[in-house]
């Protein structure tokens, strides 16, 4: 049965969960991390059919009368009690899956408790039942999508950059394992550059209705922005050929239903600059994105660096803007390269370091890397042979999750 | 949630998404499972995003055509069936620009396709009753596990025979089924449910192909007349196919609920550990007032 069905594919995120069947290039549905439950509800001592009372996802956040409740911090679980439930309304409402029968891929961030892999392994099999199932780390996966785009090695070892709407952490990973100490994050990410374009829009732009600002500067985020190799030279094209680069945005206000427009300039490439020059949207942040990949890798041990150079791996919908790869790519080059030329100049010429290659890869799946990563893993026959079973479960208990089979036997 | 939904939620998400595109609507490719084995298949044919292909695959489809399955699926899909994709059971083409006068209703009937299969076999049977023929079947709605379908001259009953991967959930099930018995008492209208497992074989299932065992509950529904008359047919449907689904939700459930129980219980416990202190040592007196302090 567990062979004929699709594994069941969950990445539970701080902000957006998303799940679906294993096979698929997308995710069923993406929905925010939340459970609505009534309030007045005690724990543990819910009358009837109280404890079924509630609601996960959008419908959380929609419906009146539920205080909304987010059991992931950080990206990890905080409240197992309300994590329990809403894998409870996931699997059965969402996925209409009969747990018993399918195998689950499931995630965790970096760095997450041994403990809390228990406990996962603890609901899954003994109020799930499911025959099945393995924790992934969401760089990995990460890293396993990458293998989709046709520059990239099938490697387990890179540099993840996992930028989503609300923080971006940079995480190197070195044959499937996450150096945990060498894991940095940077206070820049997708909200931070909508809420940058929204400002300069509001500087110039007046048609636009103030309740829609944040939307429609989403909106122009997604559509018109993207990552110049140079700002000078930018503005100056800009100025030159005004008509060319500047574009115009249409809307339409909601209450008055009459249509706005509004004129689409610098922010185009000012907005993903950002993450270059962060000192333009926050003054107490100045170290840009290349640096910091730049410090991760140089921390990590010395023997994984130069695999970690030659692939730097993108993930999230805010690595999604057009040309990010190279200017990334160009950015830590240069970088490399002026390091290895002040050791040369240091030595008197005596040394010649071999040069190093930096590699971004970006590929087609960046916007739902991890999920995608576990999909794609999940579909694989070898994918039920790594996986935690159930019968190991009940011959030796939780602790089976502390260990991943991927690197070797159990000992 | 209390009652599990009949239509499958992927399935009109992802019409719903595109019949309200005002862009171009994004192609589709997609393979999803429903309870009980069921598979679906949504795509592209012809690489046309407009018109959408859903495949069906049922384990007991095979099962259906003695009951004019296609006639059936006819008259309630209408022109939107289609020769069955390979590898699946049934297919429909879906043209997203032209769903009819009602979009709701056509997308809520697509997802509704795995609950019309089932419905292909109960329709029959009711109908059967209500013409005072007999007839039974075992269908094997899932693997391993089957329903028994009977229809008799004043009644059908259906039983379920499924399979539990866990002892607890035998025991659960059972108090939950003693639930539903008890209700039952203060509804008189409602069906009777008869729960038993392992030995207690339903007599009906003698000599038939249904499936019995150690660890196989039996659940026996008793519906008479006014529970298919054409008015509540429908909802009894709905009902009874999702009951095998909606048994192990529940026990899932409350499982989890017992789960949540446990740990408010130890994090109470794990207070009281954690006020407990040992008390310092008091200087014990005699009566006269010595003290047995060693100088």
């Amino acid at each position: 049965m567990a062979s004929k069905m699709p594994a069941c594919v969950i990445d539970v995120g701080t902000g957006y969960t998303k799940m679906g069947f294993a096979g698929n290039s997308e995710p069923s549905y993406i929905f925010p991390s939340a459970i609505g439950v009534k309030e007045n509800v005690g724990r543990g001592m819910a009358q009837g059919v109280d404890d079924l009372d509630f609601y996960i996802g959008d419908e959380a956040m929609n419906t009146p009368g539920y205080a909304t409740k987010y059991p992931v911090r950080h990206g990890i679980v905080e409240d197992w009690d309300l994590m329990e439930k809403f894998y409870e309304q996931a699997i059965f409402k969402y996925l209409r899956a009969e747990p018993e029968d399918h195998y689950f891929l499931l995630t965790e961030p970096p760095l997450n408790p041994p403990e809390n892999r228990e406990y996962l392994a603890e609901i899954m099999f003994e109020s799930f039942n499911v025959p099945g199932m393995y924790i992934a780390v969401q760089a990995v996966l990460a890293l396993a999508a990458s293998w989709t785009s046709k520059k990239a090695e099938r490697t387990l070892t890179g540099c993840v950059i996992d930028s989503g709407d609300g923080v971006t952490h940079v995480i190197p990973v070195a044959e499937g394992y996450v150096i945990g100490s060498c894991i940095k994050h940077i206070p820049i990410a997708g909200r931070d550059i909508t809420y940058f374009v929204q400002q300069l829009l509001r500087e110039r732009e007046v048609g636009i209705p103030p309740e829609q600002s944040l939307e429609v500067a989403k909106r122009i985020k997604e559509r018109y922005t993207y990552v110049c190799p140079d700002i000078v030279k930018e503005f100056e094209k800009y100025d030159k050929q005004p008509d060319k680069y500047f574009k115009q945005y249409t809307g339409h206000n909601r209450v008055t239903k009459k249509p706005f427009s509004v004129d689409v300039g610098y922010e185009r490439f000012l907005g993903p600059e950002i993450f270059f020059h962060p000192e333009f949207a926050n003054p107490d942040f100045k170290t840009s994105i290349s640096e910091t990949v730049d410090t991760v890798v140089q921390q990590s041990p010395i023997d994984v660096r130069r695999g970690l150079y030659k692939n730097v791996v993108l993930s999230g919908g805010s690595t999604m803007f057009k040309d990010f790869r190279r200017r990334l790519e160009r950015d830590v080059q240069k970088r490399v390269d002026l390091r290895l030329k002040r050791s040369e100049e240091l030595s008197g010429g005596k040394l010649k370091p071999q040069p190093i290659e930096v590699k971004v890869v970006s590929h087609a799946m960046q916007r739902y890397a991890v999920w995608f990563g576990g999909s794609m893993l999940a579909a694989t026959p070898e994918f039920y042979k790594v996986c935690h079973t159930k019968a190991d479960y009940e011959e030796y208990g939780p602790s089976i999750c502390r260990h991943n089979p991927v690197f070797g036997t159990m000992s | 949630m209390i009652l599990l939904e009949v239509e499958n939620r992927i399935l009109s998400e992802v019409l719903s998404s595109r019949a309200s595109e005002t862009e171009e609507i994004a192609p589709v490719d997609m393979t999803v499972a429903d309870f009980d084995g069921t598979m679906y298949h949504v795509s592209n044919p012809e690489g046309d995003a407009t018109k959408v292909l859903v495949s069906i695959s049922v384990p007991f489809f095979h099962q259906l055509q003695q009951f004019d399955v296609d006639s059936f699926m006819k008259g309630i899909y209408g022109d939107m069936v289609t020769s069955p994709e390979s590898g699946y059971d049934f297919s429909l083409l879906v043209d997203i620009s032209k769903l009819g006068a009602n979009p709701e209703v056509t997308i809520s009937n697509v997802a509704r396709l795995r609950r019309n299969c089932f419905a292909a076999v109960f329709t029959k049977f009711f109908q059967m009753q209500k013409d005072g023929k007999m007839d039974s079947i075992v269908l094997n709605y899932k693997e391993k596990e089957t329903m028994f379908i009977n229809a008799m001259k004043d009644r059908v009953t259906v039983i379920f025979s499924t399979l539990f991967t866990d002892k607890d959930d035998i025991v659960i099930g059972k108090v939950f089924m003693k639930a539903f018995q008890d209700v039952r008492g203060r509804n008189p209208s409602a069906p009777q449910v008869l729960f038993g497992h392992a030995k207690d074989v339903p007599r009906e299932l003698e000599g038939t192909s249904a499936l019995t065992g150690d660890n196989v509950g039996y659940v026996t529904f008793v519906l008479f007349p006014r529970h298919i008359s054409d008015d509540k047919m429908d909802h009894t449907i709905d009902l009874i196919h999702t009951f095998r689904d909606y048994l192990h939700y529940h026990i899932k459930c409350s499982k989890a609920y017992l789960h949540q129980r446990m740990r408010a219980r130890t994090s109470s416990l794990l207070k009281v550990l954690n006020r407990a202190r040992p008390d310092a040592e008091k200087e014990k007196k005699t009566a006269t007032g010595r003290t047995f302090v060693r100088k």
